[in-house]
């Protein structure tokens, strides 16, 4: 079972990705979403790295899951994706982070929004908790709730 | 200057803190290359020929004189007792080892330094004009928004994952020291249409594989959107740069694929979309800011002309290594990093801890560091210059060659980066020899040579007036020839003279094109420049390549 850092809890994850088997609800690619009929139960969608997601403004009604995909730890086009989901979509349901996703990016990624984490291979979710509390302060405002570092006046 | 806060000092004494973890566990081998390599680059630390090369940060060039012993310090302990300042205001250290790195880190923190973002796909250090606060064609003091930059791009949590680097320069001068035009956003302080002071922005500069002049974005934006701004290029980039191609990746490749014009579209509909949330200064945070960088305290002073009645070393000092300042009484001094037989650029400990002593006596306590890789003691009054030179030169900080052939710009080349085709400091060291006679450089007037080991383009050689490319020909060292470039005023880029020349040739060369250049002015005062633009290279090549001349 798919083990996912949910805000500062490590749990099994209840949501199949696509092309996986078994119980629970199942997560769609943008493509299969913008297909289907309207949907019926909780929505779950991956966005890849080069999907926009103002494609996502339709369904904000209906989605509980948006999971951003790192193809590699230097590709940053996810955090852009979540403060646009957060910031200018008003999206407020579980933002997950998967693919190259490691400790070290986990406090930046927190402070974008994502407040659910699917961890690279060989990362332990418990170890990397701490990263979320690296930082006391930030000089920028930004969309995630996760953590609060004081910020610069 | 900024002084750091609490908060500035707990923000830096925690990445102090970070990294110290992931050197730990990299070096316990936890964390694998591949992880370690984008964090350690964010923290300044290359991988080199030899060692680690450590970039520290020294933000739009400013250094206080305790910061000054402190790099002295890490010379000496952690070094072997020298530093390189690059072309980015910065400095580098050749030879730290990787372990001791938090440590050297953790001792800058203590005078508020640090190596954040000097290196990696990331907004990286801000540079401006070393002549900020005492230029008089200044219209308003660029280190303010300077320090206001800094700060927002640190860690910035959206930006530290960028397609590639990005570099951002100030200028708030009529006369643009600062080579705005050939960084990724160059901003330039101005008057728009209502008499207001704001931003003219240009964008998609660089040198490089591929230099380019930055075109404007904006003619004026006024100065509480700056941030704001800044984030919509930088998201417009973030999201739709290329990351396919690490040589496409520059923000001015996405401004050229797509056009300047639709490029701003975008730009301009990510700013108002945004502007429920995007950051807006408010005027006591700019005014906090302002504060910061009040000019020193200057006292009645009487204007003499120190050269009258000096020695001709002085008075050659004079003329060449100090220029007016906006305060009557004091004088703004170059020293000079271009020593024969130096390589351009390195500065030794003992060299720094006495220059601070003298920043310290003769210009309130402050040091700058000029991209072309010269110190500026900006405040010195007239009447302290005499003992000021007296004391330069025996610590050989006092060679007379500002703005002339030998004050070259020079990478590391070859000797020291894992990056170079071809040596650059031999080359500097080659023209030092060849053209040592004062009386002809001061005959030639200012000439600007800029040199880079290989196309990444660090010693900034397309627009140098004379620049030099280190190239890779079968295992041997070549050198190609650029004329006509410019990187103050009127920026230009050079133009290649033809097919390269072989190492021992290129001093040569360049005697060659001076040759020209003297032939050809009309008068003392056209400038090897101006003669460039006027005739244009083909009179140069045709003397460069003359079949009587090529050794090779």
């Amino acid at each position: 079972m798919r083990q996912i850092l949910s805000r500062r809890e490590v749990r099994a994850d209840r949501w199949r990705y696509p092309g996986e088997d078994g119980d629970g609800p199942r997560v769609q690619t943008l493509a299969e979403l913008q297909a289907a009929a309207v949907p019926a139960g909780p929505v779950g969608v991956r966005l890849a790295p080069v999907d926009e997601v103002e494609q996502l403004a339709p369904y904000l009604e209906s989605l509980e899951l948006v999971i951003v995909h790192f193809d590699s730890v230097g590709d940053g086009r996810g955090y852009s994706q979540a403060q646009l989901l957060r910031d200018r979509l008003g999206y407020r349901g579980e933002l997950r982070a998967a693919g190259a996703v490691r400790r070290d990016q986990l406090f930046l990624l927190a402070r974008c929004g994502f407040d659910s984490f699917e961890f690279a291979a060989g990362e332990d979710p418990r170890a990397a908790l701490a990263q979320l509390d690296a930082y006391s302060v930030a000089y920028q405002r930004s969309s995630g709730t996760l953590v609060s570092p004081n910020l610069r006046a | 200057m900024y002084q750091y806060d609490a908060f500035d000092r707990t923000f830096v004494n925690e990445r102090v803190a970070e990294f110290r973890d992931q050197t730990r566990r990299f070096l316990a081998g936890e964390l694998s290359e591949d992880d370690f390599r984008p964090l350690r680059l964010r923290n300044g630390l290359y991988i080199q020929k030899h060692a680690p090369m450590l970039r520290v940060a020294i933000p739009y060039g400013l250094l206080a004189t305790r910061q000054l012993r402190m790099l002295a310090h890490i010379a000496r302990r952690y070094d072997r007792g020298f530093g390189h300042f690059s072309t980015r205001q910065n400095i580098q250290f050749n030879w730290p080892k990787l372990a001791e790195v938090p440590d050297i880190l953790a001792e800058l923190a203590t005078v508020d330094m640090h190596a954040i973002q000097t290196s990696g796909n990331c907004i990286r250090n801000v540079t401006t004009d070393h002549l900020a606060g005492v230029a008089s064609d200044e219209l308003e003091d660029p280190r303010p928004w300077c320090e206001l930059i800094r700060q927002w791009s640190t860690l910035h949590p959206e930006f530290t994952y960028l397609p590639r680097k990005f570099k951002i320069a100030v200028s708030g001068a009529s006369h643009d020291r600062a080579v705005t035009a050939v960084h990724d956003v160059g901003l330039r302080l101005v008057r728009g249409p209502t008499g207001d002071i704001g931003f003219e922005v240009q964008v998609g500069g660089g040198l490089g594989r591929m230099p380019i002049i930055g075109k404007r974005i904006r003619e004026w934006l006024p100065q509480q959107e700056l941030l704001a701004y800044l984030e919509a290029i930088l998201r417009v980039y973030n999201r739709h740069g290329r990351r396919d191609n690490i040589h496409r990746a520059r923000i001015k490749v996405l401004v050229k694929s797509l056009g300047i014009a639709a490029f701003a579209r975008q730009v301009e509909a990510e700013f108002a979309a945004n502007r429920a949330v995007a950051p807006r200064l408010e005027a006591a945070r700019i005014a906090q800011l302002r504060a910061s960088f009040r000019p020193p305290a200057y006292r009645p002073r009487p204007d003499i002309d120190a050269s009258v009645g000096a020695d001709a070393a002085f008075v050659a000092w004079y003329r060449h290594n100090t220029r007016a300042h906006k305060v009557s009484g004091y004088r703004v001094v170059f020293i000079s990093l271009k020593k024969h037989g130096e390589a351009p650029g390195d500065m030794t400990a003992a060299q720094m801890d006495a220059l601070a002593d003298l920043a310290d006596r003769h210009s309130f306590g402050e040091v700058r560091v000029t991209h072309d890789q010269n110190l500026v003691l900006a405040d010195v009054p007239q009447a302290e210059l005499r003992t000021l030179h007296a004391a330069l030169a025996p610590l050989g900080l006092a060679s007379p060659n500002i703005g002339t052939l030998t004050d070259m710009i020079c990478c590391p080349g070859l000797d020291f980066c894992s990056l170079a085709n071809a040596g650059s400091i031999g080359i500097a060291k080659q023209i030092h020899e060849q053209f040592d006679d004062l009386d002809y450089l001061y005959d030639l007037g200012e000439i600007q040579v800029k040199m880079s080991g290989c196309m990444n383009a660090c010693g900034h050689h397309h627009v140098g007036h004379i620049g030099i490319l280190g190239v890779d020909k079968h295992g041997e060292e070549w050198y190609q020839i650029t004329l006509g470039g410019s990187a103050t005023g009127q920026v230009s880029l050079g133009e290649v003279i033809g097919p390269s020349v072989p190492k021992p040739e290129v001093a040569a060369t360049i005697g060659r094109i001076l040759d020209v250049y003297v032939e050809q002015r009309e008068s003392d005062s056209e400038s090897f420049l101006q003669v460039v633009r006027r005739i244009g290279v083909a009179p140069f090549k045709e003397r460069v390549y003359a079949p009587d001349t090529v050794a090779a």
